[in-house]
């Protein structure tokens, strides 16, 4: 169990302008799993190395349970870090692999070998301890990879992309597995991802990253309903964006007003900014309802489980998706009553480019 | 485990100026070994200019073109003039032919084991088929055997070939001959050609040849615009090699030339017998000068390119 | 009959031809006359005389045996110590700092240069009138030549050794860093991260991961080192004498009967080489089967 502090951490290339990683702040509670989402080159890997003390931070701090690690080096840090592509030693067993660590920390061989027949039972792979790693399959090399980490009893565990390289019925399962052994181990985890589906199927909360600066600390739910930029709206799939003015918990937009419900007391939407809804939010065909305006169906894709629909509105298109279960369709030139539910709707912070 | 000993870091202060430290020891070391891996060449500067460098000087007193002259390659002191020179070279002195012939046969060997060597070199690289371990093997052998174990064979061989087809009317030569000593110079180049061209096509893609024939390309135009440009880098290596690796040749072109065909090693590797270092230095100076190019022109190619690579271990 | 059916015999042909006649048909004549073929001394009848001769005979054997094992220390010296330090100096590389380029080129350097001129510069770097000499010359360190050590032309053959290190480790040099290159640092990183120390990573991580390579690079090098001419031509002394210089010495002798103990000895250090690698590859394939 350890409390990790990072203080205005900044990484700094000489010839690079722009930092790869500014003045981030973040405190993760001890025994969280959290993520750092962001973009492909958004400064969150150079993050993870620099708490696994791979990369040496140009500026700031970095404590777990309040003392500084940052002069620690990487072998004594006790912060492990699991590679996207699991770096799994070609040359040794599965088991020499896993027992590494303990190698390294001159562990007597028996009780290597009792550690590491538990450490692969953790991981569900027991038995596979004299295969080669090049014999696994990529889940199962992501799983001796976590076992090689845990091994050490690590005070912080580091995960890099940990489902990116897995297909899509291989992720569940590592994502029970993953989540199973880090609540049974109480290990502060902090893992990397591009990915926002990945974040918000594992992650307590998530640290938005964009250009090497912290953007929003929050609860995947959170992320979803209140996302506090336009750039995080759209990062997590928002498409519909429409000026507007605040005032209370009204929003003025050139077609008409929209109610919506506040958030927490950190979650303060601009004055003046873009009111936000998911397609799959909106509620087409029930005039009555709050929030609805009128629009006209612009054009229509069928795609089997769901119905996308193009809406114009006013001068601005906007998308819908409409689940095949629901009744009624709408064809295309179609006017339709728009409803945009009160607690779906949200207020951002539109893009500085924009 | 997790106890980790957070206290047992070092202060600040100390850490930095351990890392000056440990630059400095760093920047030591690296110099320290360049500028002995690199004596030698100082060795062939300071011995190939030297005038009268009596022991223990570092550094001779005098500089001089002594050996220079005495090779032939300058007009006598006190005689310099560019009609001078001319007239020296002219003349061509025996470094001069050397020379000349070393480069003509490197070039003969060169074009000749492309020519040669592309084909075979497609075909393993692009193609599967029964016995293509043999044929590897078979290609390949001539860089692990020691080349004094054929060479002596092959001595006998091109005598009794020659014997063989002087009885036949054929006078052909190949002992003591350039063209004798060019073909067996064939025998340790081969094998690097082919094993750098046939790396290049295992990553070429024959589709774009099929798809240039679609377009209306014919075989010749084919080969020019498609194959030709997407192989250049590897082929420029491979004639890189050859030519490095027949330029290199003593042994073979001793036991075949028959003392008749004197390029540059033999001519130099008679000279360091003589006890002139000067000489010895100036003629090793002219003989590494193509090498040192050839090194300087492929080093972007060099990283990775095992086949390649292969080729310096038989320099 | 198709073309398509020629093509590749065709392709392959005139490569496989050239080293099939030049090389192998010149083995194995030379084999034929080291069991003493001889047809123009009228000999045809073959026999292991001139292996026995060479090997046992009281003429030739005390040579042959210390000329054998002077040839292994060389080959063995060379390829391991040029090996060990082409993997150090690979490593120093390794970091990004100023002048990392013009360090490589001089690392590089030697790599092209032939064998014979490196052993030339052997003799003016290392002989008693030496560039080193000189250097200890002007530190005081020794008054006069003959009091450097005889490191050329000596009878233990560091001078032919030290000619195969200052080769062999821009050889070794290039292949290891490449193969550094192309594993990058991650998997040292990965270990760090478990808690292994600086020596510990490279005992553990970098030395296993480089071996494959390393060892391949290594075969190319103890079989060119045991069987060069030049090197030891111009660096050995008369005796002992390594086996290439003996093979050449027996051959060139103006009696022709000797000329069947030479062929003979060029055949003992190709068979010597070949069961090395054949016990190399016997090695390997069988770490690749278990792996």
């Amino acid at each position: 169990m350890t409390h990790v502090r990072i203080n205005n951490l900044t990484k700094a290339y000489s010839g690079v302008d722009a930092p790869a990683v500014a003045d981030l702040d973040l405190d993760i509670p001890s025994g969280r799993l959290i993520a750092l989402l962001g973009p492909s080159g958004c400064g969150k890997t150079t993050t993870l190395k620099m708490i696994a003390g791979l990369i040496r931070p140009t500026a700031g701090d970095i404590t777990f349970d309040g003392d500084s690690i940052v002069r620690i080096p990487p072998e004594k840090r006790g912060a492990v870090m699991v590679f996207q592509n699991y770096l799994l030693f070609p040359y040794m067993s599965v088991g020499q692999n896993v027992g590494f660590g303990l190698k390294m920390a001159g562990v007597d061989p028996k009780t290597i070998d009792q550690r590491v027949k538990e450490m692969l039972n953790l991981v569900r792979l027991p038995d596979i301890s004299d295969r080669r790693p090049k014999q696994l399959s990529g889940g199962q090399q992501q799983r001796v990879a976590l076992a090689r980490a845990l091994i050490t009893k690590p005070r912080v565990l580091l995960l890099d992309e940990p489902l990116s390289n897995l297909d899509a019925h291989l992720r569940d399962e590592m994502r029970e597995l993953i989540l199973s052994v880090q609540r049974d181990l109480g290990i502060t985890t902090i893992f990397v991802t591009h990915d926002q589906e990945e974040a918000v199927l594992l992650a307590d909360r998530i640290a938005m990253i964009f250009d090497g600066r912290l953007q929003q600390f929050a609860s995947p739910d959170v992320f979803y309903r209140h996302p506090a930029s336009e750039r995080i709206a759209r990062f997590l799939g928002g498409v519909n964006f429409l000026p507007g003015k605040r005032q209370g918990d009204t929003v003025e937009t050139d077609v008409g007003s929209f109610r919506f419900a506040p958030g927490g007391e950190d979650e303060r939407p601009p004055e003046d900014g873009l009111l936000t809804i998911r397609p799959e939010q909106i509620v087409l065909g029930q005039p009555t309802a709050e929030n609805t305006v009128q629009g006209r169906v612009v054009s229509r894709i069928f795609v089997g489980t769901y119905t996308r629909y193009r809406l114009a509105l006013g001068s601005h298109q906007i998308e819908a998706v409409r689940s095949a279960d629901v009744a009624g369709d709408f064809a295309e030139g179609q006017d339709v009553p728009i409803g945009f539910p009160a607690d779906r709707v949200w207020m951002v912070r539109p893009d500085q480019a924009a | 485990m997790t106890d980790v000993t957070v206290k047992e870091l070092a202060p600040a202060d100390r850490s930095a100026g351990k890392r000056a430290t440990g630059k400095i020891v760093f920047y030591a070391t690296v110099i320290f070994m360049c500028v002995v891996l690199v004596l030698p060449v100082i060795a062939f500067f300071i011995n190939a200019f030297a005038f009268r460098w009596f022991y223990p000087q570092l550094i001779p007193d005098e500089w001089s073109l002594q050996a220079w002259q005495r090779l032939g390659l300058l007009p006598p002191p006190g005689q310099f003039s560019i009609e001078n020179l001319f007239a020296q070279w002219a003349s061509v002195p025996d470094v001069v032919r050397a020379l000349g012939l070393s480069l003509w046969i490197g070039f003969l060997v060169t074009g000749v084991s492309i020519v040669i060597g592309m084909p075979a070199a497609r075909a393993l690289g692009m193609y599967s088929f029964r016995g293509k371990r043999l044929i590897e093997f078979i290609i390949i052998t001539p860089t692990i055997v020691p080349p004094i174990a054929f060479s002596l064979g092959l001595n006998i061989n091109f005598i009794r070939w020659d014997l063989a087809l002087e009885a036949a009317g054929i006078n052909l030569g190949l002992s003591g001959s350039v063209l004798g000593v060019s073909i067996v110079h064939l025998v340790p180049v081969m094998p690097y050609v082919v094993l750098t061209l046939s790396g290049v096509f295992a990553n070429y893609n024959a589709d774009f040849e099929a798809q240039a024939r679609t377009l209306g390309a014919g075989p010749f135009r084919t080969f020019w615009h498609v194959t030709f440009p997407a192989i250049l880098p590897g082929l420029f290596v491979a004639c890189l090699f050859a030519f490095l690796v027949s330029w290199s040749q003593y042994l073979l072109t001793f036991l075949i030339g028959q003392g008749r065909v004197i390029t540059l090693p033999i001519l130099l590797f008679s000279a360091a017998g003589s006890g002139n270092n000067a000489v010895i230095a100036a003629l090793s100076l002219i003989f590494i000068a193509p090498a040192v190019l050839i090194l300087l022109v492929s080093s972007r190619y060099l990283s990775g390119e095992s086949g390649a690579v292969g080729g310096f271990g038989r320099v | 009959m198709s073309w398509e059916r020629w093509r590749i015999p065709l392709m392959l042909g005139p490569t496989v031809l050239i080293i099939l006649v030049l090389f192998f048909g010149s083995l194995g004549f030379g084999f034929l006359q080291s069991l003493g073929f001889q047809p123009q001394l009228g000999n045809t009848e073959l026999n292991f005389d001139a292996y026995i001769s060479v090997m046992f005979s009281e003429e030739h054997s005390s040579r042959f045996w210390a000329g054998l094992l002077l040839t292994f220390w060389v080959a063995f010296a060379s390829t391991f110590i040029s090996a060990a330090l082409a993997i150090a100096i690979a490593l120093l590389l390794r970091r990004t700092f100023f002048g990392k380029r013009l360090a490589v080129f001089l690392f590089q350097l030697n790599l092209p240069i032939p064998h014979l001129v490196i052993a030339i510069g052997m003799i003016l770097v290392f002989s008693q009138s030496g560039l080193l000499s000189r250097v200890a010359g002007e530190l005081g360190l020794i008054s006069s030549p003959r009091e450097f050590p005889v490191l050329v032309r000596d009878s233990s053959g560091i001078g032919i050794i030290l000619a195969y290190v200052w080769k062999e480790i821009a050889f070794f040099g290039i292949i290891v860093m490449a193969i550094l290159q192309s594993l990058g640092e991650d998997y040292e990183a990965a270990a760090q991260s478990l808690g292994a120390n600086r020596w510990q990573r490279f005992r553990y991580v970098t030395l296993p991961l480089i071996m494959p390579g390393l060892m391949s690079a290594s075969i190319i090098v103890f079989a060119f080192t045991f069987g060069t001419y030049e090197v030891p031509r111009i660096l050995g002394v008369r005796h002992p004498e390594m086996l290439p210089v003996m093979a050449l010495d027996f051959f060139l002798n103006p009696d022709l009967n000797a000329r069947a103990e030479g062929m003979a000895l060029s055949i003992i250090i190709a068979v010597i080489v070949l069961i090395l690698v054949l016990i190399y590859m016997y090695i390997s394939a069988r770490t690749i089967r278990r792996g």
